[in-house]
């Protein structure tokens, strides 16, 4: 009986807050833009060297704390090693096994120590990338807090997947010779006509292999970004603190989704990554 | 109907078209990898991996509307 009246007394408490919720007009509306938090504003100007601008702006800061915690826990954990893992250790073991068993293991078929360093490092570089862009860090204008994620840039996976891109064909031409592997992308036994439409048709695929996996990386992390930005900002948009209430219950399931999709992207980054330089080394024909 | 309209109904009309085949695909696609891991769970491994990568190659499709999208509203 003293539970029921204390849950009804909850119940009430809630509703009430709603109501006054309800009942208060939002705040002032400011002008929000959600392109604009993706717009990328020099913090330390620097001369530009011919078309390259080397002023240092957010992606570039963001780049770099990634890269720092990558080298202070790759140094940590090298340093820690037991045999007996503690709890972190284990942590790390379960990425790295993934990395190893997971995405080289599983898809490449030769040549799975030579290419195990290049593909886990961008597995990890990718990930940490994408799972620091879901912390707020001040790098936003005037040193406010902001989201960014410098996979959010397609600059940054372009060049991603240029590395993939030259890594395939310097690892195809390696393993096979220069005029084998370039042969070795249409079947020998197609009668020679067909068999360059096939190369040409090979060529362009090779090319929007480029496009689609750093498009594919960038889109995904922009869409997500935009997504929890706007869900963030729903008390600016509607004016209304229960309309912005009920939307942030809504960020917190999108923010836990966008997580997911860090992890997610990561993996199919690594692993188209696999699958490319797996095909070139051992061709099919 | 002015210019700037009918960019922003462009935008929304091609994301909006655009996402119908990934979504059909993508349905079909993990529909079946959760069949055949209900069939032969010993290879669920397998399977998952190569799940991944066909959506990878299955969700481009969604983005390249989404990037046109974007350049509609942003750039064009």
């Amino acid at each position: 009986m003293n539970r029921r009246l204390v849950l009804v007394a909850y119940l009430l408490v809630g509703l009430v807050a709603l109501a006054v919720l309800a009942i208060i007009p939002g705040g002032e509306r400011e002008e929000f833009d959600v392109a604009h938090e993706f717009e990328l504003q020099p913090i330390v100007e620097l001369p530009s060297i011919g078309p390259v601008d080397l002023s240092i702006n957010k992606a570039v800061v963001y780049l770099w704390v990634t890269t720092a915690i990558l080298v202070v826990l790759a140094v940590v954990i090298a340093r820690s090693i037991k045999p007996v893992p503690s709890r972190f250790q284990y942590m790390m073991e379960t990425i790295y096994d993934l990395a190893r068993n997971g995405i080289v293991g599983s898809v490449m078929k030769s040549g799975q120590v030579t290419w195990f360093p290049y593909i886990a490092g961008a597995f990890f570089f990718v990930l940490v990338s994408n799972l620091i862009g879901l912390v707020p860090l001040p790098f936003a204008e005037h040193n406010q807090f902001g989201f960014y994620a410098a996979t959010a840039n397609l600059y940054v996976t372009l060049a991603l997947a240029l590395c993939t891109f030259l890594f395939t064909h310097y690892a195809g031409i390696r393993k096979n010779g220069f005029f084998r592997y370039f042969a070795g992308w249409a079947p020998s036994s197609a009668p020679p006509v067909l068999r360059q439409l096939i190369l040409v048709i090979h060529a362009v695929s090779e090319a929007f292999r480029l496009v689609s996996l750093s498009v594919r990386l960038f889109a995904n992390m922009l869409a997500g970004h935009a997504i929890l930005g706007v869900f963030f900002a729903m008390a600016l948009i509607f004016q209304s603190y229960l309309a912005a209430l009920a939307l942030q219950m809504g960020s917190v399931l999108i923010y836990l989704f966008e997580i997911f999709v860090a992890f997610i992207q990561a993996f199919i980054f690594a692993i188209l990554s696999a699958v490319y330089i797996g095909g070139a080394l051992d061709q099919e024909h | 109907m002015d210019a700037e309209s009918a960019k922003l109904l462009a935008a929304g009309i091609s994301m909006g078209v655009g996402s119908l085949g990934p979504a059909l695909g993508l349905g079909m696609l993990i529909s079946k990898a959760l069949e055949s891991i209900a069939r032969q769970p010993e290879v669920s491994g397998d399977i998952r991996t190569n799940m991944f990568i066909g959506i990878g190659v299955t969700e481009a499709v969604a983005l390249y509307a989404f990037v046109i999208a974007l350049i509609l509203i942003f750039v064009a």
